[in-house]
């Protein structure tokens, strides 16, 4: 049985659907990220589990103990989770030592546990010594800190967070993100993360769950939900993307102008009519006629000279070519389409220069268009 | 996975959140609610019948109808005023080179929180016809047999509300100046246009919503003064609608349907004016895209900058140097008709006003604690409300917050006659007690805790409560150690953004006093008509400066408000 088990989740605002039919079964110890951008649902969902919003329809249990039911839910208080805020929502007329303390003072424990626990959290969070200064004399960062250490001191089975790392600069945002997975692995603490960033969100998780428009779009581990998205959405939303369109030529195989690639299929959530095709072995499927978009990430495009065993070939014309440093970034006309393409650092092609693309069929994504 | 087996999710339908906010909107509807059913139940007649007949003799009926048209012609003529002075001055402290900007800036700020019943008495003072210090004055240089200027007259009442409500004009149309960015005018001269041409053209249109927005509420609350109103224009036996209702209910027998209707009519132009008021200041809203960066230009007048100055200078000495003066004056000397002079000094009258005259002392006790009393009633109910509508999702938030506004569109003269409708046959016996006075204040200025509490809360992010939550605070916990003590500035600046007003209450007071619930304001309405002037300006002047006191702090807590959250983010 899983730790927490979100069955069917719905939540109306007026005429707004903010939440259609969301399962989910978290283990655990697991850090799973709600993935998508703004307006998608993911902080609806978050905050009905931290007991904020009361859901329409659908239940949330943790460990066996129901906490949320259609019309009724659990007060936050009593849902013994811990939840860190976008902006942090440190008090700003308490000391660090009062902000961190509160939730101890409020459960009543004796003065010299609040002390000791406090002292050892912040240490915990890199803040020793900092415990008499008032919010308004710390960085973004150590509010950050600040925030972590008021949630983590009343020790909470789960901790929901809320995009905390999107206030602060890329460099500290960085550092951030490897203390946290540190905090998550030593504390063995559920985590539950909020963010649009896919990069933070591929760092941080075990599993990512992608929501867009108020539904799960797909859950995996980051490296399933990169080379495998379930649809468009998800494959763009996951980083760069070459989306081609082509028609069907065979039961894996796609037609793009003049080139056939051979391509790796994954069930649309929405239609869910074609199964999987993958490198282990074809499987066929009854829709595979008409339009169908291909999608394939530029990295996956590498400009070779021979032919390669078991790999797609595309023949194309250089466009454009801009170094960037770490790699080549190229356009390449393939005659009906053009393609981006991300060559290592010392591809040399210019503009006009004809190129072959070696590309992995499993790295060729058929999806139904939508 | 197993099948879940476990207890449903307990319900709190009677938590104490629900408890508290619960009573708050009990507490509105019963101060708020039940008084205007009772005015328009009134006005239809009942309890005795079911009639539209008020409202024929409210329009029909010769004295009704003269009130009507008298009301009218002093909005005309107030609006009027409002703009003439409100508009030059405004522009002059906002935008040019003019000296003493901030002085005209705080005697107009002045004029505005000095209440105007007592500027209407400074004027009596000042503008008597026979006895008037400037009439005689006048008589002396220019040998005049009688008058020149009689304040007791039409022109007079419109004139001493005009220097009173211009600030509404002045105070829209000065920060509506200032938000304008120089980068709009600058464009304008980089194309060619003149200064002239750029005030006209750039500037004018800019402002114009503001400008209309700030005479409409001139007008409206023109209407509504009842202290000048009565103060002058009854002796001169000229009668607007508040002096009417207050006619109306004071003869034997009351005619309570008839007041009722009249209140409804006068509630209706409020309504219309507020309407329009709102319709031309949201318009307005694209003056203030500058945000915080605006960098305004100062344009310099050359000579002309004296004139504007001795203009300024005329409004303000008119508005609030004239009247305080002259009744600061009249409370310190011996004989007010004698020129002040050490020997004419003496401290008697504020004796008398504050120790010895029974009516003045008993009227500062009860105004203390009534205006404390309404204040923290008011103060209670419009964070309860403000909070409803700001953090929580019930149904019919929007209508709690309308009703907790509507007020704002009572005159004080139509919620005293909803009051005492609502509350005279009431078996609880709170008619001529102090209470149906507390009731009337809190009910009368619930809007403007609501309002002020209500910008509080938007700058304390909601998420400070949540933390609180989830960190195992109850409700009442997370209030009472998170949210109350970051709003506590807050709740004060609405404590006593309501105290102020509430402690000089006259229009509504005077419908509800009995002897022993005499007011601050009655003392010295009361007083007034029996002659003793002296007394009378010692009051004033306390009343004015308690009023001011409060007013200073609550600008001095009003710009600390936002320091503390800045760190929020």
């Amino acid at each position: 049985m899983a730790f927490i088990d979100i069955d069917g989740i719905g939540k109306t605002f007026g005429h707004f659907q903010a939440l259609t039919d969301i399962c989910l079964s978290i283990k655990e110890r697991e850090f799973v990220t709600f993935l998508g951008p703004s307006g998608c649902g993911k902080t609806t969902m978050l905050r009905t589990l931290a007991g904020f919003i009361t859901p329409d329809a659908g239940t949330i249990a943790v460990d066996g103990r129901l906490l949320s039911e259609p019309g009724a839910a659990l007060p936050p208080e009593q849902r013994q989770m811990g939840m860190v805020f976008q902006n942090y929502a440190i008090w700003p007329h308490m000391s660090v030592f009062e902000n961190v303390a509160f939730g101890l003072r409020i459960a009543r424990l004796p003065d010299a546990e609040v002390s000791m626990r406090v002292g050892r959290v912040l240490e915990a969070v890199g803040l020793e010594g900092l415990a008499r200064r008032h919010p308004g004399q710390l960085s973004g960062g150590q509010q950050q800190r600040v925030a972590l250490a008021r949630s983590l001191v009343v020790e909470p089975k789960i901790l929901l967070l809320d995009e905390p790392l999107s206030n602060l600069d890329a460099k500290l945002r960085e550092r951030m993100r490897v203390e946290l997975k540190a905090l998550q692995r030593r504390t063995g603490i559920t985590f539950i993360y909020v963010t649009h960033d896919q990069a933070e969100a591929m760092a941080l998780s075990d599993r990512i769950v992608v929501f867009n428009k108020g539904r799960m779009q797909q859950q995996g581990s980051p490296r399933d939900i990169y080379e495998r998205p379930a649809n468009l959405f998800v494959a763009d939303f996951m980083g760069l993307v070459n989306r081609i369109s082509g028609a069907w030529a065979g039961p894996s195989q796609v037609r793009i102008g003049a080139h056939v690639l051979d391509v790796t299929s994954v069930a649309s959530s929405r239609t869910g009519a074609v199964t999987v095709a993958s490198r282990t072995g074809a499987v066929t499927v009854a829709s595979r006629t008409g339009a169908v978009t291909v999608a394939i990430r530029p990295e996956a495009l590498v400009p070779v000279t021979g032919p390669v065993e078991g790999r797609n070939l595309i023949e194309g014309t250089v466009l454009d070519s801009v170094f960037l440093g770490n790699i080549v970034d190229l356009s390449v006309d393939i005659g009906g389409a053009e393609l981006h393409v991300q060559a290592d650092r010392w591809c040399t092609l210019a503009t006009g220069d004809p190129v072959r693309l070696a590309v992995d069929p499993a790295e060729c994504v058929a999806m139904e268009n939508e | 996975m197993g099948q879940l087996i476990a207890a449903p999710v307990r319900r709190q339908r009677f938590g104490p959140q629900n408890l508290v906010l619960g009573l708050a909107i009990l507490l509105l509807l019963f101060l708020v609610a039940y008084p205007m059913l009772w005015l328009v139940l009134g006005a239809l007649g009942v309890p005795a019948e079911l009639t539209l007949s008020n409202f024929d003799r409210a329009f029909t009926r010769t004295q009704n109808y003269t009130a009507l048209a008298n009301t009218l012609y002093l909005g005309l003529g107030t609006g009027l005023l409002s703009m003439v002075f409100g508009v030059p001055l405004a522009w002059a402290v906002a935008r040019s080179d003019m000296p003493g900007r901030q002085v005209i800036h705080l005697l107009v700020a002045l004029s505005y929180i000095t209440p105007p019943y007592l500027t209407a008495l400074a004027y009596i003072i000042l503008l008597g016809p026979d006895a008037g210090l400037i009439n005689r004055l006048l008589r002396a240089v220019f040998g005049f047999s009688s008058g020149p200027l009689n304040i007791f007259s039409m022109n007079g009442v419109i004139f001493v509300i005009g220097i009173h409500v211009f600030a509404f004009t002045y105070f829209l149309t000065h920060s509506a100046l200032k938000s304008i960015d120089k980068s709009l005018e600058e464009s304008a001269q980089v194309l060619g246009a003149k200064r002239w041409q750029t005030t006209l053209r750039i500037n004018l249109p800019l402002v114009a919503p503001a400008i209309t927005g700030g005479v409409l509420l001139s007008v409206i609350d023109s209407l509504a003064l009842f202290g000048p109103q009565a103060i002058i224009g009854m002796p001169a036996q000229i009668v607007f609608l508040p002096t009417r209702i207050y006619a109306t209910i004071s003869s034997y027998p009351p005619r309570w349907g008839e007041a009722s209707a009249l209140s409804l009519v006068l509630v209706a132009m409020t309504i219309i004016g507020l309407g329009l008021q709102r319709f031309f200041l949201e318009r307005r809203s694209y003056v203030t895209i500058g945000g915080k960066g605006v960098r305004s230009q100062t344009i310099r007048l050359g000579g002309w900058r004296w004139a504007l100055l001795a203009f300024c200078t005329l409004v303000v000495a008119m508005s609030a140097v004239a009247p305080i003066g002259v009744l600061t004056l009249t409370a310190f000397s011996k004989d007010w008709i004698a020129p002040p002079s050490l020997s004419n000094f003496t401290l008697a009258h504020f004796g008398s006003a504050l120790f010895s005259d029974q009516v003045a002392a008993r009227g500062i006790y009860n105004s203390f604690r009534l205006a404390a009393g309404a204040a923290f009633v008011a103060m209670a109910v419009g964070a309860a409300i403000a909070y409803l509508d700001l953090r929580t999702t019930l149904r019919g938030r929007v209508f709690l917050d309308y009703l907790a506004m509507l007020p704002l569109g009572l005159p004080g003269t139509v919620m005293a006659v909803g009051v005492l409708l609502a509350f005279i046959r009431l078996p609880i016996g709170i008619y001529g007690t102090i209470w149906i006075l507390l009731i009337a204040y809190s009910a009368r200025f619930i809007p403007l805790a609501t309002r002020s509490v209500s910008a509080t809360l938007r700058q304390i992010d909601a998420s400070l409560e949540e933390a609180g939550r989830i960190t195992g605070a109850s409700w009442l916990q997370s209030m009472r150690r998170i949210l109350v003590p970051m709003a506590r500035p807050g709740l004060l600046v609405a404590f006593l953004l309501v105290f102020i007003p509430a402690f000089s209450e006259l229009s509504a007071t005077i419908l509800l006093y009995t002897g022993g619930t005499e007011t601050i304001a009655i003392a010295i309405y009361r007083l007034n008509d029996l002659g003793q002037i002296e007394v009378v300006c010692a009051l004033a002047v306390f009343t004015i400066a308690v009023v001011l006191v409060l007013s200073a702090l609550v600008h001095v807590l009003s710009r600390d408000r936002t320091a503390p959250s800045e760190g929020v983010g």
